[in-house]
This record gives C-alpha cells, structure tokens and sequence, in this order.
C-alpha cells in the first residue's frame, strides 16, 4: 500500500490537475443539490450490469462507471490502459495498473472540505470523524509514556470520601456525578479551561475546576479514601444555605451544585445567570437539561397553550394524590416540577411517570384566563418530555413537608434498569390525540434506542425524616454495581441496586445525537 | 421456471427503483450515517479494526494488498454487525418506504 500516491497518479495529475477528481468527487460521491443526487441516482450504476452493485468505481478519465465486485471497472481499465478509478462510495481512487487503493494527500484535503457540505444538504448535524492527536497532543504523549489501558475487571475510577461530618448527602452526589459516563468523558478529555481564577484573583473558588481536580483524583489510582475538604469549603462558601454540620438533603445538595457548576461554567464564557436552568452550552446543560412541556387546554374554546421550560431534574410525587384543592403542586425548588392526578400509590418508577404525564383537572378554584377565548375557564393541564435530557435524575419525593407535620415515605417502588421514556414524550401525546398511529412507526419507535436509558447511580437514604444517612450505588464499565458508603466502597449485585429503596435515580441516555 | 426468472427481474427491478429513491432523497446519506455511528457506539469499528491490524501483520504490510484484506475480514465484518442494529435500519428502510407511498 502506498501513502504518497503511485506514478499512474502523479501523471494524471500532472497533465489534468486535480480537476478530475473534485469533478467525480462532487458529481457522484457528495452531492449537494437535489438536482445533483438525483442525476447521481439515475446515473449511478454499473455500466454492464445496468444496476446500482456494491463497490461501484468511476474512472478518472472518462467517468466510466463499473462495479468492482465483478470486476467490470477492472475490464474497463484494462482495455482502454484507464488506470485510475474512484470508489463512488468513499472517494478513495484506485490504480489498476499498481493494483492497490493510492492515497494522495492533496486529493484527500479535497474530499475532507466537501464532507460537511454533503451532511448539511442531507440534514445530518454531524458526522463522525476520528480522533487525531494534533501536535501538542502528540508532544504530550510522547513525553509521557506510561498508558493505563483499562480492562473490564479494572477498578479504577472508584473511590472512597471520608465524611467530614454529616457530609454523606454531599458525598453520594459527587459519587454519582464522578460515574456519570458523560461528564467522566468531558473531564478526563481536559475540556474545561478556567478563566475565573484569573478574575477572581483566588485559585479555588470555581467549582468546576475543583470537580476537575476531584476527577483527577479519583482515577489517579490511589487506592485510599479522598478528603474532599476544599470542596466542602467551597459549597459552604458558594451555597451557604448549605453550610455548618447538620444533615442536609441530598437532592437540594444535588440542584444546588448543578446551579453552581453552571453558573461558573457561564462565567468561564463571560455571563452570570444564577437559578434555573437554561440553554446555554456549559456541559452541565448539555446532559442534565431537558424541556417539559405543558400543555393548558381550555374547556371552553378547547385552545390549547404551550409552553416549555427547561429542567434538571424531575421530582415525583408518592403516596396516594392530595385532594385536587389546587391541582398541580409546584415545588419549592425552582427545578423541580411535580405533579399528581390520580388517586393511587405508585408502585413503580412507570407508575410515578405516568402520573407526572397524565392530563389533569385543573378545578374551579384554579380557573385560568384563556388567551383564545378570553374568559376564565376551567382547563386540564397536562406535563410532557419535549427535549430528553443526557442524564434523566428522578427524585422521588420521599420527604413529605406538609403544614404540621413531616415525615418520610419509606414505599417500595420499583425502578427498572432499562427505561424507555417514549411514552412520556410530547410526541407521544400529540400522537394519542391526532389520527393515525402509522403501525411501521409504531414498531420503528419502539426498536429505536432513541429514548432508551439505562440506571448508572441510585442515592439511597436510610434512617428517618430527622435522622439518616446517604449511600449511593454506581455502575462502573456496562454492568458492574459498587456501593459508596462514604470511605467504604464494596461490590454490589444488580439485583440488590434494583431492590433498594430509591431516592435519586440516575439515567443515562443509551444513544447520544452527536449535535 | 419462467416465473422464477420473471420474479427475479422483478425483485431486480424494485431494488434499483428503491434505491433510486434512498439516493434521491439523500436518505441512502442518513442512513449510512446512522449505520456509521451504530457501528462506531457498538465498538464493531474498533474489533474490526483490532482484526484488520492482525491480518496485516499476520501477512506483513509489505505483501497485503486492500483485495486480500477485504476477502479477509468480509465474512467477519458481517457476522460482527449486531442484530438490533441490523433491525433498527430494516425498521427505518421501511418507515422511510411508507412515506414515500403515501
């Protein structure tokens, strides 16, 4: 195999130039315009077999069309002394007379620039390109020679966190975010490049930068527990609702430092915005935010608004539904949105979303001005997943703060290891409510892996309302389960992970759009 | 017999039309692009690839050519290629078939 190119080429090129070659090229391996697939689908066959066969090639001198297969391009360039041919599926040119595929830098350059175009002509985001270490990538890994493959039984990335005093609802997050498979990736890849050190004058006051650190800790292979002090004293500095020694909710820790992450994400490109969620580009973003869509009809006019607000995370409600005095509870949290119709108890994770999507009656004590008909009416609301977020966190509303009293819902709900939230999607809905369910997209829909997830983490709370302690299950590699007791790490069964009781669940998406 | 070979043209006649369509559309892109990715998240490029690099210097670089490599790992390449991905493009050819007899 030669990389620079065959004699057979250099005169081709020498005579014509590259001409020929970006003339096939946009001819028939990227075409751009309808008009150009079209003349390609027409045109693209096999000369002789007059049918579109595998490994079809164009000769580079008279844009002969044969199949390799069958040797019919071969024939070609034989009698007629044509000796070079592009592979009309990957642009690659072949030298009959040398008999091998010819790799010519130049050419190459060529079909590179013209790739993106064919994506966006055809509505692709983004095509996959591999990775190539540039040269300071290359410098790096030359000068550091050690590599650390990690095999299938291999433990690394798994780590113990000393509690520093009531610090296991902090603790148990950050086990959960450490094996979110994403942001590992985000971190490990070096993504992050502070510029609040330099602004703020201090080199630890940005939070991002310590996860960083705490990731780089975590796989540095040291076997005994990290004290995760620095990080305790910058939440009690950045959340001071958060600080001194008492026990603290893991789920309000949780949403507290996705805000602070991504507020100091934000300020890394420039913006401070504190509080919900929004489509910005930080990473916290791009895997936890997702869009819930609420849909008011009127009773009236039957008009329908929408809107769709952004979100963390998902909190659902358990135990039987309150009576329906108000309709939908909105949580204190600003990320958290529930919702309750229905006069049952979930018993499992689908039961809670279900209840969370269900249509609901919003009574006469809760009459809203309809912008169609303009009255107050009576409506039904109902919650939908417009945007599925990378990582899915449910928290199950297992503290119950009611006027007078509070306790805790111990109730078993299942939750499943694979979770397909296709029908808790706004597609869905809209789906049920139009006409026709197309049978092949029906079938299509539930093969896709498109809305499929799979659990990597589950926060445990045991003990009662006043009194507890927080642990959190894992998944490292596909389907190994640890359990993260503070500084004991010890091996789980899949089995005991999916009979725990469950208070924050962790999803990942099993496919990601590359966007 | 007659009919047999009728079928055949027949069949041969539907693919070319089909596949006229998957090109026109620039469906025939998407759905190489989906396959590229599935392929790509299912780690069948990097066994493939592992196996191709073995083949290589099995056979020693000098002596291989693209010919003898694809002969080669054909038959492996095809087994590697997972049922689930082999469905979910069968699934989208058909949705796809669909729309346009509408």
């Amino acid at each position: 195999m030669s990389c620079n190119g065959c004699q057979h080429l250099d005169e081709l090129k020498k005579q014509h130039g590259t001409e020929p070659y970006k003339i096939i090229y946009s001819h028939f391996i990227v075409c751009k315009s309808a008009d150009a697939r079209r003349r390609k689908a027409n045109q693209c066959i096999c000369y002789v077999c007059r049918l579109y066969t595998p490994r079809l090639h164009a000769c580079m001198s008279c844009v002969y069309i044969g199949c390799y297969g069958r040797g019919h391009i071969h024939e070609h360039a034989y009698k007629k002394e044509h000796y070079l041919a592009i592979d009309v599926c990957y642009g690659v040119v072949h030298c009959f007379a040398c008999q091998d595929y010819v790799y010519d830098k130049e050419l190459e350059e060529i079909a590179r620039a013209s790739t993106p175009k064919l994506a966006l002509g055809v509505g692709i985001k983004m095509t996959f390109l591999e990775w190539e270490p540039n040269d300071q990538e290359i410098d790096l890994l030359r000068r550091n020679a050690k590599r650390r493959r990690v095999e299938e039984r291999s433990t690394i990335g798994l780590r113990g966190l000393i509690n520093l005093g009531n610090t296991c609802f902090m603790n148990c997050i950050v086990q959960a975010l450490i094996h979110t498979p994403v942001l590992r990736d985000y971190f490990l890849a070096d993504k992050h490049n502070c510029n609040i050190h330099m602004n703020l004058n201090n080199n630890n006051q940005c939070l991002v930068c310590e996860l960083s650190q705490i990731f780089q800790e975590f796989y540095s292979g040291i076997q005994a527990p990290h004290i995760p002090y620095r990080l305790l004293h910058l939440v009690w500095t950045s959340a001071r609702h958060l600080a001194g020694y008492e026990q603290q909710d893991a789920h309000e820790f949780l949403i507290a430092a996705l805000d602070l992450l991504h507020q100091h994400c934000q300020a890394t490109n420039g913006n401070v915005e504190s509080g919900r969620p929004h489509h910005c580009n930080c990473i916290i973003d791009q895997i936890f935010t997702g869009g819930l869509q609420s849909d008011v009809t009127c009773k009236q006019c039957n008009n329908v608004s929408t809107t769709i607000d952004p979100i963390w995370d998902v909190s659902l409600d358990l135990g039987p539904a309150s009576p329906a005095t108000n309709g939908s509870h909105s949580s204190s949290l600003c990320s958290g949105y529930s919702n309750s119709p229905g006069n049952y108890d979930p018993t499992s994770l689908i039961d809670c979303l279900k209840r969370f999507t269900k249509p609901e009656h919003l009574g006469s004590s809760a009459k809203i001005k309809c912008s169609c008909c303009h009255s107050y009416q009576e409506s039904t609301k109902q919650l939908t997943m417009k945007k599925l977020p990378i990582v899915a966190c449910f928290h199950l509303k297992r503290f119950e703060h009611s006027t007078g009293y509070h306790k805790k819902i111990a109730t078993y709900v299942s939750f499943p290891e694979e979770l397909d939230m296709t029908p808790f999607m706004s597609s869905s809905r809209n789906n049920n409510n139009g006409y026709s369910l197309q049978v092949v997209q029906e079938a299509a829909r539930s093969l896709s892996c498109e809305n499929k997830y799979s659990l990597f983490a589950v926060v445990n709370h045991s003990g009662t309302i006043e009194c507890g302690h927080y642990t959190c299950y894992v998944r490292q590699h596909k389907d190994q389960w640890f359990k993260c007791d503070d500084h004991l790490i010890t091996k789980a069964m899949p089995q005991e992970v999916l009979n725990s009781e469950g208070y924050l669940l962790f999803y990942h998406k099993q496919i990601l759009e590359y966007s | 017999m007659a009919d047999i070979q009728e079928r055949k043209i027949k069949d041969a006649q539907m693919r070319a039309q089909i596949n006229q369509k998957l090109v026109e559309t620039g469906e025939r892109e998407r759905l190489k692009e989906l396959l590229r990715t599935r392929l790509v998240e299912c780690g069948w490029r990097d066994q493939l690839k592992q196996y191709c690099k073995e083949v290589v210097k099995q056979k020693g670089l000098e002596h291989i050519t693209v010919d003898d490599l694809v002969s080669e790992i054909t038959p492996k390449g095809r087994a590697l290629v997972p049922d689930n991905v082999k469905k979910e493009l069968l699934q989208r050819i058909r949705t796809f078939l669909a729309q346009q007899s509408n």
